[in-house]
């Protein structure tokens, strides 16, 4: 584990760098998130890993929010992708060099497609992208999904939940895209970390438990080390009851806290690595 | 030169083109047209040919779904339309291409970005331009790029300043200047040419144009402060008599109508802030731009309230004449009711979910008498450190600083125009009122000034709206006085005139005051989030603004005249009688189709299918959403939010209107509003105790009979308020609802009182949703029902019937049955709630067995046995509430001191069964009735 500033003791909560940018707005609920299951999150503006008065490498897990970076006028993502790649390739590779975990969720996962950290950790090199929802506009909805088994290094140890999980979605293009060739081998590589599924629990192309018409139903991936994820729906949204929107109508116990199996576990495996 | 790119989408789907056939099939019933496809144009000026194709294929083009075509247009097409902004309209895309450029190292001297749309099938030029004039192109801000512009640079040189021979102008040419432009009456137009003629000299374009706004309707409430005389009976100032209700509450207050918005206590040390703000004139002729920049402004308002508050909530309500309309009936001049329906909500949609500010409480009312001028009203509530939540006065010798936005040419006269009432001309003479919004360039200004607050930075602070910098400087200096240059403001382009640099209300701008020493502080926090700013003055002793541009000091006014020299006018007001035949409904023979019919009105139907498209959750902070129950599609009475994730402290907000009862009466129609905002305020579970409330009112020109409607809407509000021990903390007036047809006629929009309610709950998990729970339970109605007057109903809408005698609250009962219902809300026995609205009983029902999945068995003889049963059914009473409770002993436990009737039971079965006594009255499945209810909105938003 790399070495933190704030003392010795042996499992010290991981350093989270959320990094923001004009237009992040989903950074407030990720920091919550992490706070909650014992991270140590900071914010981050991308000027200040610019002017390198901060730096990538001072921390274990890099997430990047969701939001409208840059507004997103061209490309979901897409500015935000050529600053990083212009400026912050370096610091990016050398934190993946050093192991460090990344994880993006909604404009992340935009960004880190446009990038090409994901799926296949290439910087400057794009093999999917994230199409306008079929619905052709923003859809803001809860629906279902099931975490797979996948090469993504936090969860392929630990037991997933059988039943699917409610999750929020907010977002206007989020249907994975790409030629034939490169979906078998995403699929072959097992890089899917999240699926879309309808109420008997099946994969769907339905709208609107697809929201964007997703190809084979993909709601999130990894890289084949494991140890890039993202994701489009919003795990970060639902770590606390109350945020569910039908909490009234359950038990407090039987609703299942989609949030606690990303940042525990995330949490946990960086702060054990 | 200016290269061209086009870029297009290489698969099936073009949902652009898509949807504009569906509209063009809904609007127009033709079938000519087979297919349309969209091509992005990207034009971009002062750039290399290789530097072209880099930038194409690093930031604009992705070969994986895309095709690109450099020079020729993609598509071969029976008609090829290209539609463009006007040069000088905000496009933000240019922003983000000038920002990858610049990334990229490439030298770009100027960028546009357009759609290019391809008509396939059988293409008659009429047609073409009806969708071009209907549909496609807003004339107010976009055009048809019929040739390629030679260059994207607005170049020229500034306007001089001019003298306004003000002291020789007769009365007729006093009039002449000012009509169109400034829009002030003779009055204050000969109070300004006294003024200049007492200090010996004539004034620059640019004193006249602050006058003009200061003095505005928009900005100074002429008509809110006049003394009235109505029916011959002198009155207080209707705006005095509305903070008179602050001593209501003062335990709760912080500020009430003093600063950006009104400010309430919260918990632990914070406050809590509301504003709701109409933008109607903008949304009118250009709907987009309008309900865009409407949600900026208001945000901003909560933004500029104290030293800087964080905006948390955006809400948002509208009046629309119906969808379906017929389009020979859309004034001169007004756009059609379904474009601006889709436009409003577009613009809200891509402002508030850029912004991450969670949309989540709203509602739309539709009636023909909108036709020309919508209602858009936007509101937004903010949460910020109690110890900031005053305003402070700068001090003299402090910095004038402008955060945010360039200046542009957008938005001149925006005051004054919006003071004004409506034409057929409204869109030519004043479209330069009307702009796109940006929101990163709000977001960024909002991230920065909340670093800001929270280090102590800012004097004072205040957002740049109606008036520009000439509102904003001349509010913040008003004690002491201000000294700008204006050549120090970042313009968009630089052919502007000292006094449009002043009065230009280009969007996303915040003026603050902070003392020298912390200028460094400022910069470094504006470099870090990339706001633009610029220090363009001081606050000086002078008490005078003066306004130098490079060495011409074109502006120098007293500040004493331009605040204070407007004297107070007198009003006079006059009732109108109404005479309504009453036609009453003929016995109902088949009811189901009745319901359906209600159950499908505009008013009634489900919103879901807009809510879905605003980002209703994003700060993870919603805790009672728009909709919930079983498939997530039962709508919710109001809104809770956590806005401390980890803290259970809930902020709650809801509102009422219902502008059709305020034509029929006036003062009933106004309490319907007030008590049906409150309803939906202890219906969520609120207590009225921790709550503020906010008005706005929309309003006909005031001539005498709207003067006197008015004055009895205030009555009511006033009343209202002292009855419930709340106070009114913020508000707005509007009062240009009237529209003037090319032959003089004119046409008076319905008067609008919109109530919205804001406060705090100390546990969010103490509020509740309206779906029902659980079956086999009990359904409860709570509160006074007025089964006999059933005027303005959705009931005698769809029936064509006529009363002059609206639906009465009993006033005398009102207080004990809302706090009943909060006392049970605290008590966790209430299962689901829903007050009873517009639809009646009928529509409550309906909702919470939607949420629920689920029947109900109701007997309508357990409320009255001699009432006509589809006037129970139909009836509209606020104030009144349906209610599942576990068993008859909960309901004795909770209810036993105020009226309320066990009418049913919840049921697994889903079908509503509706009896009276032994009578069946209908039996009707709760899945066909859904449809219906969700037909109407799905249609117009092609979901």
């Amino acid at each position: 584990m790399a070495k933190t500033h704030e003392g010795d003791i042996p499992f010290m909560k991981p350093k989270v760098c959320i990094l923001r940018s004009d237009g992040t707005n989903c950074d407030q609920e990720l920091y919550y998130a992490f706070e909650k299951f014992g991270g140590n999150p900071k914010f981050v503006q991308v000027n200040e890993l610019r002017d390198k008065s901060k730096k990538l490498k001072d921390f274990q897990i890099l997430a990047l929010p969701g939001g409208f970076s840059y507004g997103d006028d061209l490309a979901s993502g897409k500015i935000l992708a050529i600053e990083l790649i212009s400026f912050l390739k370096n610091q990016l590779e050398e934190f993946i060099n050093q192991r460090g975990l990344i994880l993006g969720i909604c404009n992340g996962f935009q960004t880190l497609v446009r990038t090409g950290l994901l799926p296949y950790n290439k910087i400057g090199k794009m093999n999917v992208t994230l199409a306008q929802n079929e619905s052709g506009h923003f859809e803001c909805r809860w629906v279902k999904i099931k975490l797979e088994e996948s090469k993504c290094i936090f969860l392929n140890k630990v037991s997933l939940p059988k039943d699917g999980l409610d999750i929020a979605v907010n977002h206007g293009e989020g249907k994975l895209l790409a030629p034939n060739k490169i979906i078998n081998k995403i699929e072959k590589d097992n890089l899917v970390v999240a699926r879309y599924i309808d109420r008997n629990g099946n994969q769907t192309q339905n709208y609107p438990y697809n929201p964007s018409g997703s190809i084979k139903a993909i709601a999130g991936l990894c890289d084949p080390t494991g140890r890039i994820f993202g994701m489009m729906p919003h795990p970060e949204k639902l770590v606390d009851v109350t945020q569910h929107p039908n909490w009234r109508r359950f038990q407090k116990s039987e609703i299942n806290l989609t949030g606690k199996y990303i940042f525990d576990n995330l949490v946990k495996f960086a702060s054990h690595s | 030169m200016i290269a061209t790119i086009r870029i297009a989408s290489s698969g099936k789907t073009d949902s652009k083109g898509q949807e504009l056939l569906a509209e063009i099939k809904r609007t127009f019933k033709n079938n000519s047209i087979t297919s349309i496809k969209t091509s992005k144009v990207y034009r971009l000026e002062g750039i290399s040919q290789r530097d072209v194709k880099k930038l194409a294929e690093k930031a604009l083009y992705e070969p994986i779904d895309q095709i690109i075509s450099y020079r020729k247009p993609i598509y071969k097409a029976n008609k090829t339309v290209e539609v463009a902004y006007k040069p000088g309209v905000m496009n933000p895309e240019v922003a983000s291409i000038t920002k990858a450029a610049s990334d990229l190292g490439i030298k770009l001297l100027a960028a546009d970005s357009s759609y290019e749309y391809a008509f396939f099938g059988k293409v008659n030029e009429n047609l073409i331009s009806e969708i071009i004039n209907k549909l496609l192109v807003n004339k107010t801000v976009e055009h048809i790029v019929k040739t390629p512009p030679k260059t994207l640079v607005i170049g020229g040189e500034p306007q001089k300043t001019k003298i306004i021979p003000i002291r020789k102008l007769n009365d007729l040419k006093l009039m002449q200047l000012s009509k169109d432009k400034l829009f002030l009456n003779l009055e204050e137009m000969k109070i300004i040419r006294a003024y200049f003629q007492k200090i010996n000299r004539d004034p620059t374009d640019c004193e006249i144009e602050i006058l003009a706004q200061t003095w505005s309707e928009h900005c100074v409430h002429k008509t809110f402060n006049a003394k009235l005389t109505i029916d011959g009976k002198l009155k207080k100032p209707l705006f005095e008599r509305i903070k008179s209700t602050a001593k209501n509450n003062k335990k709760i207050i912080i500020s009430a109508f003093v600063d950006n918005s009104g400010v309430i206590d919260f918990y632990d040390g914070y406050a809590i802030n509301g504003k709701v703000e109409t933008h109607n004139s903008p949304s009118a002729i250009e709907p987009y731009g309008g309900a865009m920049t409407g949600s900026g402004g208001v945000f901003r308002d909560i933004l500029g309230t104290g030293q800087g508050a964080k905006p948390i909530i955006s809400t948002d309500i509208f009046c629309f004449a119906n969808p379906d309309m017929d389009s020979i009936n859309t004034p001169p001049g007004c756009l059609p009711p379904a474009y601006l329906l889709r436009r409003v909500v577009a613009g809200v949609r891509d402002y508030g979910n850029r912004v991450g500010i969670p949309t989540n409480n709203g509602s739309i009312h539709f009636h023909n008498d909108f036709r020309a001028k919508p209602t858009v009203a936007v509101g937004s509530y903010g949460v910020l450190p109690k110890k900031s939540a005053t305003k402070k006065e700068p001090q003299i010798g402090d910095l004038i600083i402008t955060m945010g936005g360039a200046t542009g040419r957008d938005g001149i006269h925006g005051a004054t125009f919006s003071s004004a009432e409506m034409s057929d001309k409204t869109m030519n003479i004043s479209g330069s009122a009307v702009q796109i919004g940006n929101a990163i360039e709000e977001k960024r200004v909002i991230d920065a000034i909340l670093i800001m607050e929270n280090q102590n930075l800012i004097s004072s602070i205040t957002d740049c709206g109606a008036g520009g910098f000439s509102s904003a400087v001349g509010e913040m200096a008003k004690k002491t006085g201000a000294e700008i240059q204006l050549a120090k403001v970042p313009l968009k382009y630089p052919n502007l005139a000292p006094w449009e640099i002043f009065l230009s209300e280009s969007q996303e701008r915040m003026v603050i005051a902070i003392s020298g020493k912390n200028l460094k502080n400022v910069e470094k926090i504006c470099d870090l989030y990339n706001v633009p700013f610029a220090q363009i003055g001081k606050i000086t002793n002078s008490n005078k603004l003066i306004i130098n541009y490079k060495k011409e000091m074109v502006a120098n006014l007293s500040m004493q005249f331009l605040h204070n020299g407007l004297p107070q006018r007198h009003m006079v007001g006059r009732s109108k009688s109404i005479k309504i035949n009453e036609e009453l409904p003929k016995k109902i023979k088949d009811y189901e189709s009745i319901i359906k019919k209600i159950i499908s009105h505009p008013n009634i139907a489900s919103k879901e299918p807009i809510v879905r498209m605003y980002d209703h959750n994003v700060q993870g902070t919603t805790a009672l959403y728009p909709f919930s129950g079983a498939d997530l599609d039962a709508p919710n009475d109001g809104v809770a939010i956590k806005p401390m994730l980890s803290k259970p402290y809930g902020v709650i907000t809801t509102h009422g209107l219902n502008p059709v009862l305020n034509n029929i009466d006036i003062y009933w129609g106004s309490i319907w509003a007030l008590t049906e905002a409150v309803s939906n305020y202890v219906a969520i579970g609120g207590d009225l105790k921790d709550a503020a409330l906010i008005d706005n009112f929309i309003w006909p020109f005031p001539d005498e009979e709207s003067l006197a409607d008015l004055d009895k809407s205030v009555d009511a509000c006033v009343d209202f308020a002292n009855l419930l021990k709340m106070p009114f903390v913020s508000g707005k007036d509007s009062l240009s609802s009237t529209y003037r047809y090319p032959d003089g006629k004119t046409l008076k929009i319905p008067p609008v009182l919109l109530i919205s309610v804001f406060g705090k709950i100390p546990d969010v998990s103490k509020t509740i949703s309206s779906d029902f729970k659980s079956t086999n339970s009990i359904v409860v109605l709570v509160g006074k029902s007025d089964l006999k007057n059933l005027g303005g109903t959705i009931y005698f809408d769809i029936t064509g019937s006529k009363s002059a005698k609206i639906p009465q609250v009993d006033l005398k009962l009102l207080p004990k049955v809302l706090s009943t219902i909060t006392a049970s809300a605290k008590s966790g026995k209430i299962l689901s709630i829903h007050d009873i609205s517009e639809g009646g009983l009928i529509s409550a029902i309906s909702e919470m067995c939607f949420g629920g999945a689920c029947g109900a068995s109701i007997d309508l003889s357990q409320i009255d046995k001699k009432t006509r049963s589809e006037f129970i059914l139909f009836s509209e009473t606020p104030g009144t509430f349906l209610l599942e409770v576990k068993d008859e002993k909960a309901t004795k436990s909770l209810f036993s001191k105020i009226p309320h009737k066990i009418i049913g039971k919840t049921q697994k079965e889903k079908t509503i069964k509706i009896k009276s006594g032994k009578k069946q009255i209908v039996s009707i499945s709760v899945d066909k009735l859904k449809q219906v209810w969700q037909k109407p909105m799905k249609e117009i938003f092609h979901s």
